[in-house]
């Protein structure tokens, strides 16, 4: 009996009582599966903690499932819009296209454009060879000619190729040249390199075309018993425009365009601008067809837009500047953003569902292992009731969706100072790329992964998951350790989500008196990060329970907001580098990278943000003297002694894993005070000093007293108020010893000042109140 | 040093990285004794004697076929020490029967594991 293997994703990550929301389920090994839906309370089952703690919640779509095994298509194409089969060329044509592939030797064809079955062998392409070689082939079913190029493709260089066929005569033409600048590509012109092929044979063969082929750009057709059609062939690289005629066009007029001129009309039956239709504002998935057909191509699992093209000169940074010169389209043979299953169940969620965090538990037989899935979504409240929210790090999940840097990422076991521990799910999904990857990990052509997305299964947003580098609960599963507390201290609370700050801004924000947000708030989009500035201005008490906070800047669509852009640039700790001229997210049009970039650091919100990292081992923090100001004596109250947090299920210490610290050079606010403070930690945890930007002897842990988690509290225009614990693993430390701890302590006296109304004990009340900005909360 | 056979990979600066990499473990063979090895058994994790931090270092810096990792069979109950495939795609394989007990067991059992690479090479 094959092993059951149960996976599945929700449509929605946020919702309220009485919405819909669709689960789909792929399932080996099973026909059936026990659903039921949970809330989820405790996520981390390390044995000095409560342990992995659900309730079973009644609904209707709790029972036996009807499972399957669902398929994924992976790789991202453009397929063109051809109702009228302009495209099923039977006679003469010529297929044209400036391209820059990734890798040629990955040693199976790669089709670049055409209308090709890959299964009856009908049609027309142009591509590479599984020697690297750019080629043309015609087929008719039985019978395939092919024409293939003297000389291998370079990777990362700019060539403009094309194939001419003559049906009359049946000559057959490959054109190939570098259009190699100073700065377009990998080899500068010292390189004694070849980039010309000029070719021409006589085909036996004339191409048939079937009437449901579809024109793909960088794939071709394919047919699978199980699967049906799906696409095949898939190219890794860039394509700037490209075209396709119904007569052979002439040497010169190909001389032509590769120079840079217009494509001639004259036979013209589809030419793609793929610079057409950008906007100040980002650039979406449809490539306009400029020909006398308006054969529109739409991308699919999303092409990389908004990529530097073959006549980018290096004087322009972004596609807004000069979007003649961004005409690079990249495609991945394992992009993955939407795994387009079939949906399982529809559910409408009881009206009675108290908001929180919760699941669709889904087993196949023992549910053991790869046989249990945890669907997760939040539950907002139709009306928030409660005076505190925790503000779940949605867009974070996002960026580690699925990584697999344990077993990919030369960096990590330095980074993390241990080897990772790897798990049978992590196994799962290094083996299969259907999973797609997140932001933390390189496609397999290897450039970075810049779309990712929660429609398909994300193993890492589950309770119970250990990321493997680490071997630490992560993101989702460790934040429930702050949400277990809330539960415990008997707190009435409401949740929220990034996606929700990020559709509504500080609306969704602004009912609460106190908001806690995560473990790890590292991504906002520029309106997530604008909400929580007005928040927090507005009156607001903020409690940052992480760090790496506010760091990264990312990019959603607002009718996609299930994907998310990310483009990682700045910072000496990124996972990849986007390439020059590539740092601006094609979603928005703002540059990506991180906040740093802007001048938004995190301290000039929650006053402190990245120090540095180092995972695996973390430390206690000493109160500093501000900790006992009679003013602020209230924070503290009922802690004995100095050390705060010598415990913790995140290795050890409630200050490490990453950690935040204060300074006002990057815009920590005046009257900040530090309460308590980590420092000393290892060796493997390195300064992340965006200030001190040349690397040295001595940036490490024991080195500098940079590399500290700082436990900091200000106090914000109209009654607002800010407390941030600079350290991971503070959230973590809480549920140590039955949640009754120091650290639970302090945050308990933080979470009842900020949710009593009135001014702050111990406020600087002749303050004047800040002119002009609205209280939100009482 | 013994001479390296000539190398015909493409990439020449694997030959530079393998030189290298032969004069490092040849001084790093002179750091290893049995205090070394006691303090990582009891300490796997965190702050450790220059000496011992020397040997991690490098062994975390191995080229990705060449590391080790640890597989959790259960969580928190048994652990076992594998070898990374260094191709994407290619799962981790078992180097031999031995159980562990606890995390930190496993990762001692794997460094004992870089130790002997080191000394026996
Ligand atoms: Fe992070």
């Amino acid at each position: 009996m094959a092993q059951i293997k149960i996976f599945g994703y929700a449509d929605k990550i946020s919702v309220k009582p009485g919405d819909t929301i669709q689960f789909h389920v792929s399932a080996d090994g099973t026909s059936t599966a026990e659903a039921h839906l949970v809330r989820l309370i405790h996520g981390d089952e390390h044995p000095h903690g409560p342990g992995f703690i659900e309730e079973e919640i009644d609904c209707v779509a709790n029972g036996t499932w009807q499972v399957e095994k669902q398929f994924t298509q992976v790789g991202a194409f453009l397929e063109a819009t051809d109702p009228d089969r302009k495209l099923a060329l039977d006679g003469s044509i010529t297929l044209c296209a400036f391209i820059w592939p990734t890798w040629p030797d990955v040693g199976h064809r790669q089709c670049l454009l055409g209308r090709w079955d890959n299964d009856r062998n009908h049609g027309y392409g142009l591509g590479i060879n599984p020697s690297g070689r750019l080629e043309f082939w015609v087929g008719c079913g039985n019978e395939i000619d092919y024409l293939q190029a003297e000389l291998p493709l370079q990777k990362q260089a700019w060539y403009f190729v094309a194939a001419t066929f003559d049906a009359r005569s049946g000559r057959a033409t490959l054109y190939q040249e570098g259009v190699v600048n100073r700065y377009n590509s990998l080899l500068s012109k010292v390189a004694p390199v070849e980039y010309r092929s000029h070719v021409s044979e006589m085909f036996r063969f004339r191409q048939n075309n079937l009437p449901d082929t579809p024109f793909l750009v960088a794939g071709s057709r394919d047919w699978h018993a199980l699967r049906g059609h799906f696409v095949s062939q898939l190219y890794c690289g860039k394509i700037d425009r490209c075209g396709v005629f119904d007569r052979a066009l002439a040497r010169e007029e190909l001389d032509a365009i590769r120079a840079g001129g217009k494509p001639p009309s004259d036979g013209m039956v589809a030419y793609w601008d793929t610079t057409k239709g950008y906007t100040d504002r980002g650039i979406g998935d449809l490539v306009i067809d400029i020909g006398p057909n308006q054969l529109d191509a739409k991308g699919y699992n999303r092409p990389v837009r908004a990529q530097t093209g073959y006549n980018w000169n290096g004087r322009n940074d972004c596609f807004r500047l000069a979007p003649h010169e961004y005409g690079g389209i990249e495609f991945h043979a394992d992009a993955m953003i939407d795994s387009n299953w079939k949906a399982t169940k529809t559910l409408e969620l009881p009206e009675t569902l108290r908001s929180g965090a919760y699941a669709m538990r889904v087993r196949g037989g023992d549910g053991e292992g790869l046989a249990e899935e945890y669907i997760v979504f939040f539950v907002r409240p139709r009306t928030p009731t409660a005076r505190i929210a925790l503000l779940f790090s949605t867009a974070t999940y996002l960026a580690y969706a699925n990584e697999r840097f344990a077993t990919d990422g030369q960096i990590v076991q330095p980074m993390a100072g241990q080897p990772p521990t790897i798990s049978e799910v992590d196994i799962e999904i290094y083996e299969n790329p259907e999973f797609g990857a997140g932001c933390y990990d390189t496609h397999a052509d290897g450039a970075g992964v810049c779309y990712t997305s929660y429609r398909r299964p994300m193993v890492n947003m589950r309770p119970k998951y250990r990321i493997a580098a680490f071997d630490l609960p992560w993101n989702f599963p460790a934040d429930l350790s702050i949400l277990a507390w809330l539960e415990h201290k008997g707190y009435e609370y409401d949740v929220l989500t990034d996606e929700d700050v990020h559709l509504e801004g500080v609306a969704a924000m602004a009912p609460y008196a106190c908001i806690l947000n995560s473990t790890h708030p590292e991504y906002h989009s520029e309106r997530m990060l604008d909400a929580h500035e007005d928040y927090i201005a507005g009156g607001g008490r903020f409690i940052c329970m992480g760090a790496n906070s506010f760091c990264c800047n990312v990019a959603f669509r607002d009718d996609e907001p299930w994907i998310m852009e990310c483009r990682k640039t700045g910072g000496h700790w990124i996972a990849w580098a986007a390439r020059p001229g590539e740092y601006y997210l094609a979603t928005t049009g703002q540059m990506g990278g991180i906040w740093t970039g802007f001048q938004r650091w995190g301290q000039k919100l929650v006053g402190n943000t990245f120090a540095g990292e180092g995972f695996a081992h973390s430390q206690p923090y000493r109160r500093m003297p501000d900790s006992y100001d009679p003013a602020l004596a209230w924070i503290t109250e009922g802690i004995e002694g100095e050390i705060i947090g010598d415990f913790g299920l995140g290795n050890g210490g409630a200050a490490g894993i990453e950690i935040d610290c204060y300074k006002l050079g990057f815009g920590t606010p005046p009257n900040t005070k530090i309460i308590a403070s980590s420092g000393g930690h290892p060796d493997n945890y390195i300064a992340h000093d965006e200030e001190g930007a040349h690397a040295h002897q001595g940036f490490s842990g024991t080195h500098n007293y940079i590399l500290r988690a700082d436990m900091v509290y200000f106090e914000a225009p109209n009654n607002g108020a800010v407390f941030a614990t600079g350290s991971i693993a503070f959230g973590s430390a809480l549920p140590v010893n039955g949640f009754e701890n120091n650290v639970s302590q302090l945050l308990s006296n933080v979470v009842d000042a900020f949710i009593r109304p009135g001014p702050l004990s111990g406020s600087n009340t002749t303050r004047k109140s800040t002119a002009g900005l609205e209280r939100v909360a009482p | 040093m013994l001479p390296l056979e000539y190398d015909r990979s493409e990439d020449r600066d694997i030959i530079v990285r393998d030189r290298f990499d032969g004069l490092r473990r040849e001084f790093l063979r002179t750091l290893v004794n049995p205090e070394v090895i006691e303090e990582h058994r009891q300490l796997p994790l965190g702050q450790h004697s220059e000496r011992l931090e020397r040997l991690l270092i490098y062994f975390r810096q191995r080229p990705l076929e060449q590391r080790y990792a640890v597989r959790a069979i259960e969580p928190f109950r048994r652990y076992q020490v594998v070898k990374l495939s260094g191709r994407r795609g290619v799962p981790p394989r078992l180097i031999d029967d031995a159980i562990y007990t606890s995390a930190n067991d496993a990762r001692h059992g794997l460094f004992l594991r870089c130790i002997r690479d080191l000394l026996e090479t």
